[in-house]
């Protein structure tokens, strides 16, 4: 109703292969985009500071979609690999003093060899054993580096950072880290987007449908899986640097277990196999506990005495948050994507039902 | 699915108008950010520690608040997670925080470059960076309370007071959290055994630390330790306890560091009559004698509710009660430097650096902050488990001032 | 260096420990082998039935024996219900689909269980006495021997349920095939229901024994992470394979602390049973008692 699909008459490969065919996906991408742009300057710095938070969630996210969604993969370390690319970046920064640009690709890469070494067992084992073997792999990877002063950088494990600096200015407000993430947030989307579409991305799918089958047609499904658990790592390395940046320090207690099972959580939720459903994963798992928190300061004194809010709101939160996740797995198991689509298609044909 | 659908939509559209909703009206009060630890691997001491400050708050507002301004402790549960500490502490700036009570010591490091940037004050009391101890170096984090550095300068000389004055050529046992906290100790530790000549052997507890048959069997059979001192969290203080008891090693000779010392840990062990004689080291001070502690259950009693359960964890609660005191103090010299309570939270780091002499009636030790010592000189208490409760068994004593002066000058 | 009677008191005590491990690795061998399901929230079962008896125990002052049975029916009836309402609906489902309802699951119940019961540690005192049992340097506590008895007493329970019993090899036949089983007149899901409500019961005694030993509070979930290297190296379904799985990681957490431990500085407790665990993956990932399984395309 809103716009037509047919119609628009390509003149080129690349216009048929493009990202957004469409004028009007162009129009809602730019709008996107101009949002996100006026974002930092509407908002109080506090808003911003969650969008901070989400931005660098979302790429963790895309990660390990790649590897789950896209390749059929589990992976229960995908926390630990973020330790290591902030490890790496942190000791590259302080130590050797190298800028931004470099330590983030450098912890990128170190956390993709990490995660090709620990892909490994995947051309062995499946489901629930990989998942277990990911397991002892975030484990050994924490004890590892929370045992060596020389990657831990001493007895606390924790390493100060400075501030990225940019032609000279030193990112430290938090708007002006928005623009620092936002950059990168980009263009791990745009770089998903196209993974995905790809030789290579096609690949995983296949691999993910019917592994068996996907052999006997060609692929190397060695290459491939070690592949994908390398670029989920490096995701995830990155993520792990922007953390670092964001922060200004890497600690490994910022990446236990707890944060592999909230990244699962989140394209659970959000919807695997899907980029948008990355992103809302990833939004709706950093804003929970802060629209609970919210409501219940507004709300909750209708219903119960502050002292018992102050107890109250936390537990909510994990109930609220395994809650959530089980619901979505019984009702939607495609999440938040599949509800987004849902309405999308609603509205594409309305006022017609189909 | 479309209805899920809807509902989803509407679902969403009513969460985005409860945030909207959020814009509170500000009153005539001082905010101070209050983080804390309800659901997460240290809940068992948050739900004691913050309502005990929650408490002192009460009390201070019910008698007038600070200068006329009441005051709003505002508590955020961090989960002892490190985005939801730094979201948390956005959160509190977008208040008009004047100070940050932080919870943990992870949040601790990521915070500080932070709260440096921002100029606000945030303490660490017995926890996080020893280093911060040096205020010059950290001029925005307050300690306010023995690091581990102190406690571990304490546990040695209460060690050294019980073995009969001399360490030379005695055996002690280190066993700890195998995590950094856990490690941090090491250094000083390493400093005394050379200036005091006695061995030291290490045994480290992999968390969760729910185990630990092993190393106990080797403090107590094969090394033979003639003291043990151990810092321990969560669950594993308590394990500590029954582990050593059954290996027959007198608890009288074993002291703790003050996360392994509670009434929670002394219960989960068994009962006080399992764990009699054991030391534990205390930032404050222990049971419910103190004058402070009986003026909050006359404020209950005024309100006709009896005194919060919470109180009967003594160790946890006190503590609590503390850091609210002293973070009171600052805002009190704060209000008073500046005349009126319209003060910035740059005042109230300078109002910390003015506390001396405050000591709640042996609640709070004889604290003197200043703009180089944030942690106020890093006194210790030990008590005793004896006969069913906590029993003082010193006075409030520092240990190794000059080592761990001279060690904060190498190593922050 | 190397010590004959330290090295007996550490096997005494692997051996121990490690069959109180196995006594949590059974409820999760339980459902995996009836219904396929893994359950991530094993340590949240346990921790559950042991808020359960000591709440019961110091909020209603009931006694012993009448906590321990309440616990047991509870959560039975609790595996009934989980299975039911959660489970049910999730069949056939990509795996990672109920290993993710059974986190979520894990969290509800560690934010629950301390709302209910209150978040303070409690001890959980069983009706017999505390001094160890001493034979000569070994000392054997009477909670672990309990908790050593009981597994070994599942053992035998349920290993004559699986081989002799009419609903045991029911049982059996419902995880081998389930079309086939139906078509035989088994009901199936009855079938899984009896199977959540068995691993209910080990909880419940798993939650006593451990309770008793560790204290009862959130942090009695975390033992959940000892299972998985219990049960990849005994096999996933196999119940025997749960106890000897537990006695090799109790043995080689104790000797790895006594010997390692000095060496490298500590901490290689925890490490060393899932090395042992990624090298069992490498070479049998079924492990030492698994059945394999065969993929068909």
């Amino acid at each position: 109703m809103f716009h037509r699909e047919s119609g628009y008459y390509k003149t080129t490969y690349a216009k048929d292969m493009a990202l957004y065919p469409l004028p009007v996906a162009r129009w809602a991408v730019a709008a996107i985009v101009l949002l996100l742009c006026i974002a930092p300057f509407a908002l109080h710095e506090y808003y911003v500071s969650i969008l901070n938070l989400i931005l660098v969630a979302t790429v963790g996210a895309l990660g390990l979609n790649i590897l789950v969604g896209y390749t059929g993969q589990i992976s229960i370390g995908h926390a630990a690999f973020m330790s290591v690319g902030a490890y790496t970046a942190a000791n590259l920064a302080v130590k050797l003093g190298w800028p931004f640009w470099v330590t983030l690709p450098a912890g990128g890469l170190m956390a993709a060899a990490i995660g090709a070494i620990v892909g490994i067992p995947s051309l062995r084992i499946k489901g629930l054993y990989l998942a277990i073997a990911t397991l002892a792999a975030q484990l050994i990877i924490e004890w590892t580096i929370n045992h060596t002063p020389a990657i831990s950088g001493g007895v606390q494990a924790s390493i100060e950072v400075p501030r990225p600096t940019l032609f000279g200015t030193e990112l430290k407000t938090q708007t002006q880290l928005y623009w620092f993430l936002l950059f990168f947030a980009v263009l791990a989307v745009v770089g998903t987007l196209n993974l995905v579409r790809s030789r290579i991305g096609r690949a995983f799918i296949a691999i993910r449908d019917q592994d068996i089958a996907a052999e006997i047609i060609g692929i190397n499904i060695f290459r491939y899986k070690l592949l994908s658990f390398a670029i989920s790592s490096f995701y995830a390395g990155v993520t792990g640097v922007l953390y670092t940046y964001y922060l200004g320090i890497a600690n490994y207690e910022q990446f236990t277990i707890v944060t592999s099972i909230d990244y699962l959580a989140m394209i659970i939720i959000g919807g695997l196999g899907s980029i948008l459903g990355s992103i809302l994963g990833a939004i709706f798992v950093t804003l929970l506990p802060i629209a609970i928190r919210l409501g219940m300061e507004n709300w909750g004194g209708l219903l119960f005495s502050a002292a018992d809010i102050n107890n109250l709101i936390p537990n909510m939160r994990l109930i609220l948050f395994g809650g959530l996740i089980i619901l979505f797995l019984v009702l939607e198991p495609e999440g938040l994507n599949r509800l987004w689509r849902n309405i999308r298609s609603y509205f594409r044909v309305w006022p017609f039902s189909y | 699915m479309l209805k899920l659908s809807r509902l989803f939509g509407g679902a969403l559209a009513a969460a985005a108008l409860l945030a909207a909703s959020s814009v509170l009206a500000q009153k005539k009060e001082i905010v101070i950010g209050l983080q804390c630890d309800r659901t997460g691997p240290t809940q068992t001491v948050g739900v004691f520690l913050c309502p005990g400050y929650h408490d002192y708050i009460a009390l201070v507002n019910s008698k007038g608040g600070v200068g006329g301004a009441q005051i709003r402790a505002m508590e955020i549960d961090h989960e002892y997670k490190v985005p939801s500490a730094v979201e948390s502490y956005e959160r509190h700036k977008k208040e008009g925080a004047v100070l940050i009570s932080i919870y943990g010591t992870p949040q601790t490091q990521a915070l500080t470059q932070r709260l440096t940037e921002d100029k606000i004050a945030g303490t660490s009391p017995g926890f996080g960076t020893a280093a911060a101890a040096n205020g010059d170096r950290y001029p925005y984090i307050f300690p306010i309370a023995a690091t581990y550095w102190s406690q571990a300068a304490g546990a040695v000389q209460f060690a050294k007071d019980k073995l009969g004055g001399s360490l030379k050529g005695k055996k002690i046992a280190y066993l700890f959290y195998d995590n950094p906290a856990g490690r941090e100790p090491l250094p000083v530790l390493e400093a005394l055994v050379k200036e005091e000549g006695f061995e030291m052997r290490t045994f480290a507890v992999p968390p969760p630390g729910v185990e630990m048959g092993a190393q106990v069997l080797d403090i107590v059979q094969r090394f033979r330790a003639d003291f043990v001192i151990a810092h321990l969290f969560g669950r594993s203080p308590s394990v500590s306890i029954k582990e050593l008891k059954r290996a027959g090693y007198p608890l009288s000779k074993v002291v703790s560091f003050v996360w392994g010392a509670s009434e929670a840990d002394i219960t989960a062990a068994g009962g006080w009559a399992a764990a009699e004689g054991y030391y534990g080291i205390q930032f404050a001070g222990v049971g419910s004698d103190y004058p402070v502690l009986k003026e909050i259950t006359e404020m209950y009693k005024k309100q006709g509710k009896p005194a919060p359960k919470e109180m009967a964890s003594t160790v946890f609660y006190n503590r609590g009660v503390l850091i609210a005191a002293i973070h009171v103090e600052a805002i009190r010299n704060a209000v008073k430097a500046k005349g009126g309570t319209n003060i910035t939270p740059h005042d109230v780091k300078l109002g910390f650096e003015r506390i001396k002499g405050f000591t709640l009636g042996g609640l709070v030790p004889p604290l003197e902050i200043n703009n180089v010592d944030h942690e106020g000189g890093g006194w210790v208490q030990v008590f005793q488990a004896k006969g069913g409760k906590w029993v003082k068994s010193t006075e409030w004593f520092k240990a190794y001032p000059t080592l761990l002066k001279r060690m904060l000058a190498t190593h922050g | 260096m190397f010590d004959w009677g330290f090295t007996l008191v550490l096997l005494t005590n692997g051996v121990l420990i490690g069959l109180m491990y196995s006594l949590i690795a059974l409820g999760f061998v339980l459902v995996y082998k009836a219904t396929d399901a893994i359950n991530f929230a094993q340590g949240e079962f346990v921790m559950l039935a042991g808020f359960i008896i000591a709440g019961l125990l110091f909020l209603a002052g009931a006694p012993f024996w009448v906590s321990a049975i309440v616990a047991v029916l509870g959560m039975v009836a609790f595996g009934f219900g989980l299975e039911r309402i959660v489970l049910r609906p999730l069949i056939g489902r990509p795996i990672i689909a109920v290993i993710m309802a059974t986190i979520g699951l894990a969290s509800v119940l560690r934010g629950a269980a301390p709302l209910f019961f209150g978040a303070e540690t409690r001890a959980l005192t069983l009706p017999i006495s505390d001094e160890p049992i001493v034979l000569g340097t070994i000392t054997l506590p009477p909670v672990q021997l309990v908790g050593a008895l009981l597994s070994l007493a599942f053992l035998g329970a349920f290993t004559w349920f699986f081989l002799k019993s009419r609903m045991g090899v029911a049982m059996r036949a419902v995880a081998d095939n389930q079309q086939v089983a139906m078509a035989m007149g088994i009901h199936v899901e009855r079938y899984f229901a009896i199977a959540w409500g068995l691993a209910g019961i080990v909880s419940a005694l798993g939650g006593l024994a451990w309770g008793a030993l560790l204290g009862v509070d959130v942090h009695l979930a975390l033992i959940g992470l000892k299972v998985f290297p219990v049960v990849i190296l005994g096999g996933l379904d196999s119940i025997l394979g749960a106890i000897v799985g537990g006695l090799i990681v109790g043995v080689v957490e104790n000797l790895a602390a006594g010997y390692l431990d000095p060496l490298v500085g500590g901490g290689t407790k925890d490490f060393a049973p899932y090395v042992l665990m990624i090298l069992m993956l490498m070479v049998r990932p079924y492990g030492i008692f698994g059945k394999a399984r065969i993929e068909r395309v």
